[in-house]
């Protein structure tokens, strides 16, 4: 599988998210000259809690717990406790067993929708953040995957010359606001330099826990 | 869903049973080690105490991982008059930090158990899997190099045939059928129905070891 990165869009301080400024961004990944547009993409992210028997006691257990289901990988489910820098890949079975144990319930549930670029060796995604059961924008976040190669910390300087760039045709735009990549510590969850699938799903929720962060500093 | 049966057999005789099987399935046998570990949530998760069993296979050179729930058996008239029990079983292959993940989620260790024996698995009106394989525990918290049999000399059998709410009926009476060629070996039920050893397993061993499985029982 080959090296992706994931940013996120950090509004300017008093400016909103909107769909405005998605457009404008999509806009800034078709101006690239060999951008063509292929197809859409979701993952879906799930925030889970404990069914707790007696709710006076407390709960001694991870309020980090969150799964995560990717398109590319339809028969996999993705388990992560933040907190303990751990995650699970598993057959998308494991939610069944999940649900007849019950010892965990979904809490909130955030859909990840995309729209795929191809562009040469690179391709990109544009993903607006959604919650489940509603339309209202929550977040921004790009994808930049790097096709020909597999491995992090060798793709890493061409990731952030290509960055480089993006930088530059998004400050033409003037958008009230920027794309952070959030550290996703993947040696702390004691994944390979080898990208993955895991990869991925550890840099979803390190951008949305960013992503929520920067909305409850806001107000 | 799964239809499953199990039985006993003395250790000297597995060798007998071992012929009986390839000359029935017509396949190879697959060597098994199995370390089975029985997860139960801790006090106050969930409304009702749950259970998890995770199993890491130990034969393969890098371990792998499955997470299995076993579900309530079928009841009622029908499934009195059904030989085999049937119950909910669902499994998930998992990554290898699983039973990590797990004690994070706050299930604790009930019990462990190393199962080591071999395996047939072939088709014959279902997907059947026979597993034939001593029972041992483990004298120190997941030490599976430190195991000893629970039952010196006997080991235990099991069939299953994986199953839906549409096909039970068709793969119990499959399972049923092929557990009628090992009788004259041993005596398979539902789990939890003791049978012990059939006595003319003896003779039958002799029979099957004395000329390869030629002899039909």
């Amino acid at each position: 599988m080959t090296v992706k990165w994931i940013l996120h869009w950090t509004p300017t301080p008093g400016s909103v998210v909107n769909s405005q400024i998605l457009s404008e961004i999509s806009q800034c990944v078709e101006s690239f000259v060999n951008a063509v547009k292929d197809g859409r993409w979701k993952a879906t992210l799930t925030f889970y809690r404990p069914n707790l028997r007696d709710q006076s006691i407390p709960s001694e257990f991870p309020r980090d717990f969150l799964g995560i289901s990717l398109l590319e990988q339809p028969n996999k489910y993705y388990f992560i406790i933040r907190g303990n820098k751990i995650i699970l890949e598993a057959d998308s079975t494991i939610l069944t067993i999940m649900e007849k144990l019950q010892s965990y319930k979904s809490k909130v549930a955030l859909n990840f929708e995309g729209v795929q670029y191809k562009m040469g060796d690179f391709q990109m995604k544009v993903v607006k953040v959604v919650p489940n059961q509603a339309e209202s924008l929550r977040g921004i976040l790009i994808e930049i995957e790097y096709l020909p190669l597999s491995s992090i910390e060798k793709a890493k300087p061409i990731m952030e010359e290509f960055l480089e760039v993006w930088r530059e045709v998004m400050s033409k735009k003037s958008l009230p606001g920027h794309f952070t990549q959030t550290e996703p510590h993947f040696a702390e969850y004691k994944l390979p330099d080898n990208y993955t699938s895991q990869h991925t799903a550890i840099q979803y929720a390190a951008a949305l826990a960013q992503l929520i962060q920067s909305a409850q500093l806001r107000g | 869903m799964e239809c499953v049966v199990q039985g006993i057999i003395e250790t000297q005789h597995v060798e007998a049973l071992e012929i009986l099987l390839q000359g029935l399935c017509g396949v190879q046998r697959e060597r098994l080690r199995i370390h089975e570990i029985c997860l139960k949530s801790g006090p106050n998760l969930g409304p009702v105490a749950s259970e998890v069993r995770l199993l890491c296979d130990l034969e393969q050179a890098e371990p792998s991982w499955t997470v299995r729930h076993i579900g309530g058996a079928m009841r009622g008239a029908g499934a009195e008059q059904i030989s085999v029990l049937v119950r909910t079983m669902v499994e998930s292959k998992a990554s290898k930090n699983v039973l990590r993940m797990f004690y994070l989620l706050g299930y604790k260790l009930d019990h462990e158990l190393l199962r080591v024996g071999f395996s047939f698995h072939f088709n014959r009106g279902a997907q059947i899997t026979v597993t034939v394989s001593s029972i041992n525990k483990m004298l120190k918290v997941h030490a599976t190099d430190e195991a000893v049999p629970v039952t010196p000399g006997i080991q235990l059998v099991e069939v299953t045939a994986p199953a839906s709410a549409e096909t039970y009926a068709e793969v119990a009476s499959a399972v049923s059928s092929f557990c009628e060629y090992l009788a004259p070996l041993l005596h398979l039920s539902k789990p939890g129905i003791s049978t012990g050893v059939v006595p003319t397993a003896a003779a039958a061993a002799a029979s099957l070891m004395s000329d390869g499985g030629g002899t039909t029982l």
